[in-house]
């Protein structure tokens, strides 16, 4: 009996190939080459087109994954892009930065046994090659004369500037940055996303008509009440930079640095639009301790042995498993060298005047019902791991600008801001012209999620605009 | 009779009827008393074919029409003194009790006789003895008396029985309301006798039947099978003219288009004008089909053609067929249609006595003539006292055949000889010459072809019309690219339209309609030669009137028509300035019922002023206004027209951008349309063609790209007929075949008037709004077209039950075995938006409730939990088995499936406790069905009821195959209809057939939830059945075309609370265990099934998605990559995380669960739930078009007989075995205990059915189907056997039998021999006379037959393994065959080998035309040449010669000893797949 060999089982799950590990430490570089000869067409094709398609579930965007795999396995790249377009104005990005393994791959029904497809790997060379073959995402019929003010150029803002512009609607994105990007430029490695990448996107939006000023500060250079009066709508896409404060024992020692100012401060470098205030400490040599699991610590991690930190060390209080990080981060922060010390409490930075390193305990998980395992610290189990340099990465809130509480614009305890719920609009706030999304309303989250309260908050602006989408 | 409740969800409207029937005739005229006493004695023997009521005595009725018996009549009159006139009639009436009302009918039938210038003589008592009837059939008794009507002297007769049927017409309408009258017969030739009696018993009810008086040349019989036990004197048959045996499936659309012909006809002998409907449009079909008969002959046209007109052959497909007679066919097919389905009609008028099959001979006819000139013909062979010797010529009737005694001229007429005078009848071919245009494609302009639209506009359209991209990229993709319908898997999960919170098509409110039991689904594809989708343009004329005026008319080969073909049919001369277009747009402001009103007035004043074409179209949209759906438009114009006895006068063209797939077609063509223009699929082909995402066929040209598309609708189209047993589109157009589910009856009523449709639901203004949404879209260009989610469960599209939450929890739960993860799962579905019916009905929360621990235990719970049919092959073998032995474990049943399973399995854990049996066959063993605890007759499942199912040939793999008797590779195919169930005494035959062979285990039959299956339930509990299932829509694993997952079938709330209310009415609900299933999930489904009556439960999805399935609905590719339905080795070897826990925790959680609801509601167990409806609150649901639906009639509690429970108490009604076939296994005790063989000896007859079934259970039982083998068992009977002769023989059980057999001989036959051979002395040739039924060989494995003598339609179908020679085959032979040899030393019948993937046959073709005989798609023939093929020459000699030996057929010793000769007219059948060198080799082998 002849048997069809089905792709999935002919097709072994396959990256493109990454750079050696010595190459790519060495420099910002993204560590993922192309697929190349068709690679992601035969990727593609391992897609069983499930009754069920977990993938697009597992993304909060519902991209439509499955139909557009197909249209990648018959070669028909622009199409895919299109399809892409449709639920994600930034499918390259989320492509790269986005932790499939937690989302669309990892309920990949081929995820058990098989491997799953690589959905962020294709969405990412397709996206990037239809626009390297001038295609651009689809213009607006027809134009409306209403304009919408987006403060800040992050991945909510974009993706509500892409929504918006492609309805006929004119899209002002104000940011304070020399750059468009937030996060994605500034808190994001290169070797995650290189700013190449970001560019051509500006360059994409800009040709759809979207207008930036940027380097303009809304509250110090442009009174919010003006763009509230001079706008149909606003849009607050202002992320969550405070970064959350555990209150060790001697953080404020030199030598202890806060994840998101170093990461920026490194991209600025690598820009070239470093200033004074930018402070990269030199870590040739030196032996890191990062603080804290998520995606910004494995930032942080990686970027450390790129700036040529001798030893570089993440000490996270829950086991492996239970990171919130994407395994993937975890899987290349090793391959570089960096040392993991799992369930493992900080307690406070030792040091005598500098910091000489971190004391550590060790924890338990402890089952708690169906929540998400606690974990506890035992008893008498402190140690002290040396450290030249430590990194706190314990996550950020939103913070809210001043000028909030002035417009009744209402936000949380936790300072995010109120969006939806009641007769508003989704992702309306108390001020009935004004809407918000990403980070400053969710506190810091995925990019994803961020691009998807851009694009619905879009959809909420147009349908109080009543320009139908 | 008592009117009938009808207020539940039991209508008698849905009633069906079948039997027994049989004419008995003297060719030369002779009356005599020894012809009356055969017909009453062949009806006594056909008991077995009719029913038996609750109360287990009353039949269902019989009766009698005897020819010209005037001695008899005249002294029961003289009797009487009643003083006849030389020329009279008679006939008996039924009446009230009440005398007054009786009185009343009296004269109103008198004085209607009177206006007819006819004098009534008097009227007598008919006696009538009340102890043979049962209390049933005597409680509905009426009051019967006879009356005499003298006719006027020099009176013609054929004028005189012209004013008796006008005046019984004319007494009938003025007698409307009086619901006793009813005239059986009145005329001057024939007198009916009938009664709600068991046959046997007709005389004794009727002393007058006993007199020895009554002679008569010619008597028509018939015993009825009723699917209820509601007595009704007056359906019992024969009617005025015929007695019919099957259903007639286009009953609905014969009587409207009857309706609307009215005005048409006029006959030039009779005034029609004044005598009400010409079809009753209540009662039975067969009396409908009556009403027609008396019709058309007493309006001047003769019984002859009438048959052939009314019930016309498959004639368009035979292209031998001459060429007056095929003019004959098609000019009375343009001013009728066929009255379709299964048919074995009797008949007799004044001047014939006619026997008349349908064009597929659905139902059995055997007939003999006698050396003193008689002739039966009946259902049955072996019903009369004339000895063998004395029979000049036996035979049976084929399709389309028909056989009559002229009785006036005194001669027999065969078909040829019927054919010959209808073709003679006017000049119809010249007629047609000058009348009839044929459009053909290719004769068409091209520059009419459709040119694509702009982008933009084609966008509107497709927002304005709801296209979503699934619908795009998986439906009309998949139709232009292949041709054919896309196939999904895993049922339908998504809320039934009414339900869902999203807008629907108006077309998902819509179910098909499908055959179950009492009538056959055709097989379209194997049997397309009996199909038509001819659709004909033109005006109808008077049938009564020959002309070839009449024949004016342009016939299209289908009713999807291309651009092309609706350009030119508008631009042809006759029509150009008779055409109008209703634009089907109107202002919201008038709302859409107004607008409605406003189309139809249109319609009618154009029609009026002489349109004879009317285009409905949303073609043209106008700025500002609303589209009206065209069905909507399309239904209440039909309709309004039809009312107005207009619709005959024109053509109803819809061009329209709503239909896409073949389901949009059915329903637009089953409400009236006469031809539809899809030309939004068009236009949307175009554009996926020119953007590359569509490839056209080969020199398909951009104009063409339609037309691939156009073959799969048309394909799709045969397919939705084909269900419904329906074989050309004019019996289905205006058919109304569906059930309606959530429409409010103000739509149902204007629109389409007639249809089933209990629920309620969306009334205007619900579908005002969501077509106003969808048009504010099209007019919104930011708007893309929405991805869908109908198919695939899409995030933001329609919702699904088993979405990946869902599916994800109970997973988590059987793996862990932890109730709390069960309870999240069952939270997530018990608290999903209300999707299914019961969502809308809540378990009270207002009872006091009980201690768990005083609930029944958790194994009597799971005692009532079966897993659904699935086979191996669809499953992989570890899935297969996880779930026997899981099921095995609780103490609960799992179930086969059709694909047989390892006999290493019978008698372990590993065993499936029900075996199912189900039309393929597979693998149904003697030993398979002994080892079962229940066998399932699957009659239909729920993803694609009607349908036949296909194992792909990549999912049959070595053990697959061996399991199915098959060759690896090879794809394997179940045909749609059980071969051997055309009706419900058919299925009354199956189920004996199992009980002989398995006497313990409890025979279950599966059917699926529609409008009428309470009735169909009811007549499976009278056939004898243990266990009725009732399936939901939403079932099913396998593989099925998409638009039967989304079309077909209803939900089982509606089935199963129909079904226990009607079998609680008819008495029957103690007699059946009731099970329901589909997509129940938790507790409280099983809790809310049992209060809305089931006994039983049945989980298919559930168990899958525990033992790892994760609804990729990839089932069909073989590539499942969960290891469930695959049979890829890596694939189960490596990914299958399946295991018998799993299975046991689910169903042990559901326990549990329903345990803990039972305690809430304090009921300590299952059995007190059943019935108790009162514990249902109905809720209003959360969306407008919910809280419309009207669920009252699914809690509706029937008046039950206070003696009969609610629940299954008293055991099946089946009869016992007879008693020969208990003496065949007491003889045989010691026999086969010791393996020792012998020899026995029996007189047997008809009523003797499945003898040898019972033994060879016992053998197998014992030592296997092969076991005996060495020691073989020969019984030798004498007489002509009833059905099922042989059935499931077994190896080492030989049965000779000296006479002649039924039908379904060696049905599902493993093993030993059967021989069929004439008694010593006949006179007639074998190879000219039936000696063996239809059917025979169904579904065998192995085993030998030889019968001296010619076999019935479908000769060894789904064989695949015996080895049989017959002297002649009917139709159809070796249909599906997959392995086994067969040979025929005689003619054989058409479409030989359709669908035959194994074995081979050898062929006698001494008249030369086998080549225009066999089927050609794939099989092919050879001639066996001296040369090369001596294996092939040596076997055909052996098996010949084996012949010989058994039968001692003289016909074969002739053909042997001439055998070089016959050799060169002898061709070798064979699969194309097989090479010749192949089958060669194999032989030798063999050899």
């Amino acid at each position: 009996m002849s048997e069809r060999p089905f792709p999935f089982l002919k097709f072994a799950r396959a990256l493109p190939a990454e750079v050696s590990i010595p190459i790519r430490v060495a420099d910002f570089k993204e560590i993922n080459r192309d697929f190349v000869d068709g690679e992601a067409a035969d990727q593609a094709s391992r897609c069983i087109d499930c009754g069920n398609p977990y993938c697009s579930w597992g993304c909060p965007l519902g991209n439509r994954i499955p139909q557009w795999l197909k249209l990648v396995k018959d070669g028909r790249i622009e199409d895919a892009a299109t399809l892409m377009h449709e639920t994600n104005p930034l499918p390259e990005i989320c492509g790269r930065v986005c932790p499939q393994d937690r989302l669309c791959e990892g309920i990949c029904t081929l995820d058990e046994g098989f491997g799953a497809v690589t959905i962020g790997a294709i969405e990412r060379s397709v996206t990037d090659e239809a626009i390297k073959r001038g295609w651009r995402p689809p213009e607006a019929t027809s134009r409306t004369d209403k304009r919408v003010a987006i403060i800040g150029a992050g991945p909510a803002g974009l993706s509500a500037a892409d929504r918006l512009v492609r309805a006929g609607v004119s899209a002002d994105v104000y940011d304070r940055h020399e750059e468009i990007g937030g996060l994605l430029t500034f808190g994001i490695p290169a070797f995650k996303l290189e700013k190449d990448i970001v560019r051509t996107r500006r360059r994409v939006l800009e040709e759809q008509g979207v207008r930036f000023h940027l380097g303009v500060e809304i509250g110090r250079d442009i009174a919010f009440g003006k763009l509230v009066d001079d706008y149909d709508a606003v849009f607050m896409a202002t992320g969550a930079y405070a970064a959350v404060d555990a209150r060790l024992p001697g953080q404020d020692m030199p030598g202890v640095i806060v994840a998101l100012p170093f990461l920026i401060a490194n991209a600025r470098h690598q820009l070239g639009t470093a200033t004074d205030a930018d402070v990269l400490p030199d870590l040739r040599g030196k032996r890191v301790v990062v603080l804290g699991g998520g995606d910004t610590a494995m930032d942080c991690v990686r970027t450390s042995v790129r700036l040529g930190a001798e030893r570089v060390t993440c000490i996270y209080r829950r086991d492996e498993a239970n990171m919130p990080g994407s395994r993937k981060e975890v899987r290349n922060a090793r391959e570089e060298g960096v040392i993991f010390r799992f369930l493992a409490q900080p307690l406070a930075i030792v040091g005598n005047g500098v910091v000489d390193g971190v004391e550590i305990a060790e924890t338990r998980l402890v089952e708690d019902g169906d929540e998400r395992a606690r974990c506890e610290v035992i008893k008498n189990s402190s140690q002290t791991i040396p450290a030249d340099v430590v990194i706190l990465s314990f996550g950020f809130l939103a913070s809210p600008p001043e000028w909030c509480a002035r417009f009744g614009i209402e936000t949380d305890d936790n300072g995010r801001l109120k969006a939806g719920g009641g007769s508003r609009l989704p992702l309306q706030t108390s001020h009935a012209k004004v809407f918000a999304g990403g980070d400053n309303v969710r506190g810091a989250d995925l990019v994803v999620r961020a691009v998807l309260d851009g694009r619905e908050a879009a959809r909420s602006i147009l349908s109080q605009l009543n320009v139908v989408a | 009779m008592t009117p009938l409740q009808t207020t539940g969800l039991y209508d008698p409207a849905f009633e069906h009827d079948s039997c027994g029937f049989g004419l008995i005739a003297s060719i030369d005229g002779k009356a005599s008393t020894w012809l009356v006493d055969q017909a009453f004695s062949a009806l006594a023997k056909m008991s077995h074919r009719g029913g038996v009521n609750a109360d287990g005595i009353t039949g269902d009725g019989c009766g009698v029409l005897i020819y010209r018996a005037d001695t008899w009549l005249r002294t029961l009159a003289e009797e009487a003194s009643i003083a006849l006139a030389s020329s009279f009639a008679a006939g008996l009436v039924f009446l009230d009790h009440d005398a007054s009302a009786a009185a009343s009918a009296q004269s109103q039938l008198e004085a209607s006789l009177r206006e007819e210038g006819l004098e009534p003589a008097g009227w007598r008592d008919v006696p009538v003895s009340d102890s043979p009837c049962g209390p049933l059939g005597l409680s509905s008794r009426p009051l019967i008396r006879q009356i005499f009507v003298n006719a006027p002297s020099e009176l013609e007769e054929a004028v005189f029985d012209r004013a008796l049927f006008r005046a019984r017409r004319r007494a009938e309408l003025a007698l409307a309301e009086d619901a006793a009258f009813y005239v059986v017969s009145l005329s001057a030739a024939t007198i009916g006798y009938k009664a709600m009696a068991a046959p046997g018993q007709l005389r004794a009810v009727f002393p007058d039947l006993q007199r020895t008086e009554l002679l008569s040349s010619a008597v028509t019989f018939h015993q009825r099978f009723s699917t209820n036990t509601l007595p009704n004197w007056r359906l019992a048959q024969p009617f005025r003219m015929l007695a019919h045996n099957g259903e007639i499936n286009t009953i609905r659309a014969n009587r409207n288009w009857a309706l609307a012909r009215q005005p048409k006809l006029h006959s030039p002998l009779l005034d029609l004008s004044d005598i009400g409907d010409h079809v009753s449009r209540t009662g039975s079909d067969s009396q409908s089909l009556d009403n027609m008969f008396e019709l058309l002959v007493e309006g001047g046209i003769d019984l002859l053609a009438t048959s052939r007109i009314l019930v016309p052959p498959a004639w368009s497909a035979d292209e031998n067929l001459d060429q007056d007679l095929e003019a004959f066919y098609q000019y009375y097919g343009l001013h009728t249609e066929p009255w379709d389905g299964p048919a074995g009609l009797v008949m007799c008028d004044a001047r014939h006595a006619v026997c008349a099959l349908d064009r597929n001979g659905l139902r059995p006819a055997r007939w003999a003539r006698s050396d003193d000139g008689h002739l039966i013909v009946a259902s049955e062979a072996g019903l009369w006292d004339v000895p063998e010797q004395h029979i000049l010529a036996k035979g049976r009737l084929g399709p389309g055949q028909i056989l009559a005694v002229d009785l006036v001229e005194h001669t027999l007429l065969d078909s040829a000889a019927v054919d010959r005078i209808n073709a003679q009848r006017a000049p119809f071919r010249q007629w047609l010459r000058e009348g009839v245009v044929y459009l053909e494609s290719h004769l068409i302009d091209p520059a009419l072809a459709a040119e694509p639209m702009p982008a933009d506009m084609l966008a509107r359209f497709q927002k304005q019309f709801a296209l979503t991209c699934e619908e795009r990229d998986i439906v009309l993709k998949t139709l232009a690219e292949t041709g054919a319908e896309a196939t999904g898997s895993m049922g339908d999960d998504t809320p039934i339209a009414v339900m869902s919170q999203q807008s629907r098509s108006l077309y998902d409110y819509f179910r098909q309609g499908f055959a179950q039991v009492t009538n056959p689904p055709i097989d379209p594809l194997r049997e397309r030669l009996v199909m038509s989708l001819v659709s004909q343009i033109g005006l109808e004329g008077n049938l009564f009137d020959l002309s070839v005026d009449s024949a004016r008319q342009v016939l299209l080969s289908s009713p999807v028509l291309s651009q092309r073909k609706l350009r030119q049919l508008l631009a042809l001369p006759h029509l150009v300035d008779r055409q109008v277009r209703i634009d089907l747009y109107y202002d919201e402001a008038i709302g859409l019922r107004k607008a409605l009103e406003n189309v139809c007035a249109q319609a009618e004043e154009a029609v009026a002023k002489g349109a004879a074409m009317v285009l409905l179209s949303d073609r043209y949209p106008q700025p500002g206004l609303t589209q009206i759906h065209a069905l909507l438009a399309t239904g209440a114009i039909h309709a309004h027209l039809t009312r107005k006895q207009l619709r005959c006068d024109c053509n109803l063209i819809v061009e329209t951008g709503t239909a896409r797939d073949s389901h949009h077609f059915a329903c637009l063509i089953g409400f009236g349309a006469t031809a539809v223009y899809p030309f939004l699929s068009y236009q949307t082909l175009f554009d996926m063609n020119q953007r590359g995402e569509i490839k056209g066929g080969e020199n398909e040209t951009v104009h063409e790209i339609g037309r691939t598309y156009r073959h799969g609708i048309r394909k799709g189209l045969l397919k939705i007929l084909s269900k419904m047993g329906i074989s050309t589109i004019a019996g289905y157009r205006g058919a109304q075949l569906f059930e309606i589910i959530g429409l409010d009856s103000e739509v149902v009523d204007m629109c389409f008037p007639g249809t089933p449709s209990r629920i309620s639901g969306a009334g205007f203004v619900d579908i005002e709004n969501e077509y106003r949404a969808q048009l504010a879209r099209s007019r919104n260009p930011n708007y893309t077209l929405p991805a869908g989610g109908l198919l695939k469960a899409i995030p933001d599209g329609e919702y699904h039950m088993y979405n990946p939450p869902v599916v994800g929890h109970l997973q988590t739960a059987v793996r862990s075995g932890e109730m709390r993860h069960y309870r999240k799962y069952a939270d997530a579905v018990n608290s999903r938006p209300p999707s299914t019916l019961r969502d809308l009905l809540q378990v009270r929360d207002d009872c006091t409730p009980i201690s768990i621990d005083q609930v029944e235990p958790r194994e009597r719970v799971l005692k009532r939990f079966d897993s659904a049919g699935m086979s191996l092959g669809a499953l992989s073998p570890e899935a297969h088995e996880a779930l026997a032995i899981g099921m095995n474990r609780l103490g609960a049943r799992s179930n086969s499936g059709e694909g047989g399973e390892d006999p290493a399995r019978y008698g372990t854990e590993r065993s499936s406790k029900i075996k199912q049996v189900a039309s393929g066959r597979f693998g149904v063993t003697a030993a398979f069905l002994a080892s079962a605890e229940v066998l399932q007759i699957k009659i239909a499942q729920g993803a694609k009821p009607g349908e036949g199912g296909q194992l792909p040939g990549d999912k049959v793999n070595p053990l697959i195959a061996r399991l199915r008797y098959a060759k690896p590779g090879i794809g394997l195919i179940s045909p749609p209809p059980h071969h051997d169930i055309y009706s419900i005494e058919d299925l009354t035959e199956l189920i004996h057939d199992l009980r002989e062979v398995n006497p313990t285990a409890l025979v279950s039959v599966k059917l699926v939830s529609h409008a009428g299956v309470g009735t169909i339930a009811a007549g499976v509990v009278k056939a004898g059945a243990d266990l009725v299932t009732i399936s939901g829509h939403d079932g099913g694993t396998g593989a099925s075309p998409i638009t039967s997952i989304r079309y077909a079938g209803t939900p089982w709330e509606l089935g199963l609370a129909e079904t226990h209310q009607t079998l609680v009415m008819n008495g029957l609900r103690d007699r059946v265990i009731v099970q329901t299933d589909g997509g129940l999930k938790t507790g409280l489904d099983v809790i809310k099934a049992a209060i809305l009556g089931a006994d039983s439960f049945g989980f298919g999805t559930g168990p899958m998605v525990a033992l790892g399935c994760k609804y990729l609905r990839i089932c069909h590719l073989n590539s499942c990559a969960t290891g469930v339905a695959t049979q890829n080795d890596i694939l189960r070897r490596q990914h299958f995380v399946g295991a018998p826990e799993m299975v046991q925790h689910f169903f042990q959680f559901i326990a549990d669960d329903v345990r803990g609801l039972l305690a809430g509601l304090g009921l300590h167990s299952l059995q007190e739930l059943v019935g108790r409806t009162d514990l249902l609150r109905i809720l209003p649901g959360i969306t407008a078009k919910q809280g419309k639906l009207d669920l009252s009639r699914l809690l509706r509690s029937p008046e039950a007989n206070a003696s009969v429970r609610d629940y299954c108490v008293a055991g099946p009604l089946a009869p016992g075995p007879t008693d020969l076939a208990l003496a065949t296994v007491r003889d045989t005790r010691a026999a086969v205990a010791n393996k020792q063989g012998g020899q026995f000896r029996h007189a047997i007859s008809n009523v003797d059915r499945a003898i040898g079934g019972r033994l060879s259970g016992e053998i197998a039982r014992t030592w296997g189907d092969q076991g005996m083998v060495d020691a073989p068992i020969t019984l030798t009977f004498d007489g002509a056997a009833g059905q099922s002769f042989g059935a499931w023989n077994v190896g080492g059980l030989n049965l000779v039998l000296n006479g002649e057999a039924n039908d379904g001989v060696g049905k599902g036959m493993a093993g030993g021999r059967i021989v069929v051979r004439p008694v010593e002395g006949v006179q007639f040739a074998t190879q000219e006379a039936s000696i063996i039924g239809n059917t025979c060989l169904y579904g065998a494995t192995g085993g030998e037959l030889f019968a001296a003598g010619r076999a019935g339609e479908r000769f060894a179908v789904r064989n695949s393994g015996a080895v049989a020679v017959v002297e002649g085959v009917g139709d159809h032979g070796c249909e599906y065959m997959t392995g086994g040899t067969v040979v025929v030393l005689g003619r054989s019948g058409l479409n030989f080998g359709a669908g035959m993937t194994g074995g081979f046959a050898y062929v006698l073709d001494l008249e030369r035309n086998f080549f225009d005989r066999y089927n050609h798609e794939l099989v092919d023939i050879n001639r066996i040449s001296l040369e090369g093929m001596e294996n092939h020459l040596q076997h055909l000699r052996a098996l010949m010669q084996a012949h010989i030996d058994a039968t001692g057929s003289a016909w074969a010793q002739q053909l042997f000893s001439d055998f070089r000769d016959v050799l060169h007219k002898v061709w070798l059948v064979k699969p194309k797949a097989a090479s010749l060198a192949a089958l060669n080799s194999e032989l030798r082998e063999a050899a």
